[in-house]
């Protein structure tokens, strides 16, 4: 129970800083009645927990999926997917505020779309390890095309399209997060139903069909409830590293590798790394901004080597 | 000593009219930088051009030019395919492998920084000199170091730059269109950034509170982002205090500066109108 009210703590902590903190000066006074906290930095904090939230469950999901630690929320082609919706967005002229991330989440779709077909095999099972080498494959593939596009076109616009995609949580206002609000408890709860038949999936795929799990629906349920997460958060924020790889491992050295606690722990574990990293981003170099992805990796990567070290000494 | 150290600072200044071969003006030009091509136009040494990069498309005579590629990390076989006597390269570490691949093959070249406007005046007369226009560059040269002479006037608005928005991208003290902000009479509210441009968060811009933003577009509708909510914390974004600036006269460092500070100038005035 302590390590949960710790986590709690922790993202209770993570959200008020993101609060208080700012390259703009605001009194702490004033912190109820700023238009700067009201518009800005609320929202911005929400969708930092949401998007980091979305991500720790997706890269959980999907580790336990295709069995394999090194899974990450953007390996199975997403990125590349939605940088080439974006571009093509941006190349085909196509106007209006809200235009490159629902560009970037269709071409996300689409890459899941194609990882997915890719990744049945005799067009009936998924094979796990066919769908992640489709989404390398697949990935790779729409980030040529995304390159030929940027390097052969003209507008200056479109170099600022990777900006946009390595972009972070700068789009983030009251509309963004009212989008995930609704968005996101669907796939959430879809994972969080699969939390005992995909306990038994780590186990293997006959194992869990022996145990009584019906494993090929519970595969495509959890591969297109993961992707839609990651094509959201993709779509708020661009492709943010390291959060789907890194907070898995980590709550599954606290918890276990009972989903049933996984699951929320990785949500509330990948809200907390990103609205830390996203407060650090803002504010370390302010009036300049870091992009969030490299603070994520700084701050993840040696959490990450810490926690491993130790759990690699209790084994020996 | 004083003496002694002036006429080294004197040897030192003088050294490039010591030469003792002036080369003949050349005559096949390749120009590797929008700036550079616009310049030569300036110069008259339009017709002297043999080669430039995809992106210079200012003066529209210059479209007639062949196209050779782009201008960092240039394409040596197109540039060569051209027989220049003369390369202009824009100056950065991108063109440092063009230029020895360039002096191998004995095509001359020299390299222009052309980031602000005194690098402008300068290369104005270097061009000028290597392009047989000297008195041209001298003249261009001498406006636009009188431009950059003049006392800044009272600032009457305080600007932001906002070139891209997601991430928020603005203009910084060491740039070009900071220079034309300041004669104009524009505050850059980022002018203590001291590179070119940089990522900033919204809020930074809402604490600044610039009174307009200054767009590089040609087309006279709002930017895209002037919809989204969480730019609207931006008072200039709420009240739509947009100038638009066209691309043709302050897309890159001109020597039609002079004409580029006075039109935003107007706009300033129009807007504190």
């Amino acid at each position: 129970m302590n390590r949960w009210l710790a986590l709690g703590a922790l993202v209770v902590v993570a959200l008020v800083s993101a609060v208080a903190l700012g390259p703009a000066h605001v009194a702490l006074g004033d912190l109820a009645s700023s238009e700067i906290v009201r518009s800005l930095r609320i929202p911005r904090a929400l969708l930092a927990l949401l998007v980091g939230g979305s991500l720790g469950v997706a890269g959980v999901s999907l580790q336990a999926l295709v069995r394999n630690p090194l899974a990450d929320p953007f390996l199975l082609g997403l990125s590349g997917g939605a940088g080439l919706g974006a571009v093509l967005a941006i190349a085909l002229h196509v106007a209006g505020p809200w235009a490159l991330p629902l560009a970037a989440f269709a071409g996300a779709l689409g890459a899941m779309a194609l990882v997915y077909r890719l990744g049945l095999v005799g067009g009936a099972q998924l094979d796990p390890r066919v769908l992640l080498l489709a989404g390398v494959a697949v990935g790779a593939f729409s980030g040529a095309i995304t390159t030929a596009i940027v390097s052969l076109a003209e507008a200056a616009d479109l170099r600022n399209a990777f900006l946009w995609l390595w972009g972070g949580l700068s789009g983030a206002s009251w509309d963004t997060v009212l989008v995930m609000v609704v968005y996101i408890p669907v796939p959430l709860v879809v994972l969080y139903a699969a939390a005992r038949p995909l306990d038994l999936l780590a186990l293997g795929e006959e194992p869990a069909t022996h145990l009584g799990a019906d494993v090929e629906p519970l595969k495509r349920r959890v591969y297109v409830a993961a992707s839609l997460l990651t094509a959201a958060a993709v779509a708020v924020s661009g492709v943010i590293g390291f959060v789907g790889l890194i907070v898995p491992h980590i709550t599954r050295l606290v918890w276990g590798h009972r989903h049933r606690a996984l699951l929320p722990a990785a949500f509330l574990g990948g809200g907390a790394l990103l609205l830390f990293a996203d407060t650090a981003a803002r504010v370390a170099v302010a009036p300049r901004e870091l992009p969030v992805g490299i603070v994520t990796a700084l701050v993840g990567v040696p959490l990450f080597a810490l926690l491993l070290r130790r759990w690699a000494g209790t084994r020996s | 000593m004083r003496g002694l150290l002036l006429a080294l600072l004197l040897a030192v200044a003088c050294r490039p009219a010591d030469r003792p071969v002036t080369p003949p003006p050349a005559h096949r030009i390749v120009s590797l930088a929008p700036s550079s091509t616009e310049l030569l136009f300036a110069l008259g040494a339009g017709g002297q051009l043999v080669g430039r990069t995809t992106w210079c498309r200012y003066p529209p005579a210059a479209l007639q030019v062949p196209d050779v590629g782009d201008g960092l990390n240039p394409n040596i076989e197109a540039i060569a395919a051209r027989q220049p006597d003369l390369v202009v390269l824009y100056r950065s570490p991108l063109n440092e492998t063009a230029t020895t691949q360039l002096a191998r093959l004995g095509i001359p070249a020299v390299t222009v920084a052309q980031d602000r406007l005194e690098d402008i005046a300068r290369a104005a007369r270097e061009l000028g000199r290597l392009t047989g226009h000297e008195a041209a560059g001298d003249s261009i040269g001498a406006a636009l170091e009188a431009l950059l002479r003049t006392p800044a006037p009272t600032p009457i608005a305080r600007v932001a730059f906002v070139v891209w928005d997601n991430p928020p991208m603005v203009i910084g003290g060491g740039s070009y269109l900071d220079q034309l902000a300041t004669l104009a009479g524009g505050a850059n509210v980022f002018h203590d950034l001291g590179a070119a441009s940089a990522t900033v968060s919204i809020e930074t811009i809402v604490a600044r509170n610039p009174d307009v933003i200054l767009v590089l577009s040609d087309s006279s509708a709002p930017p895209a982002y002037s919809g989204r909510r969480e730019w609207r914390a931006i008072r200039a974004v709420r009240e739509q205090r947009f100038i638009m600036l066209p691309a043709d006269l302050f897309g890159r460092p001109s020597p039609s500066a002079p004409a580029a500070v006075a039109a935003l100038r107007r706009a300033l005035e129009a807007r504190a109108k």
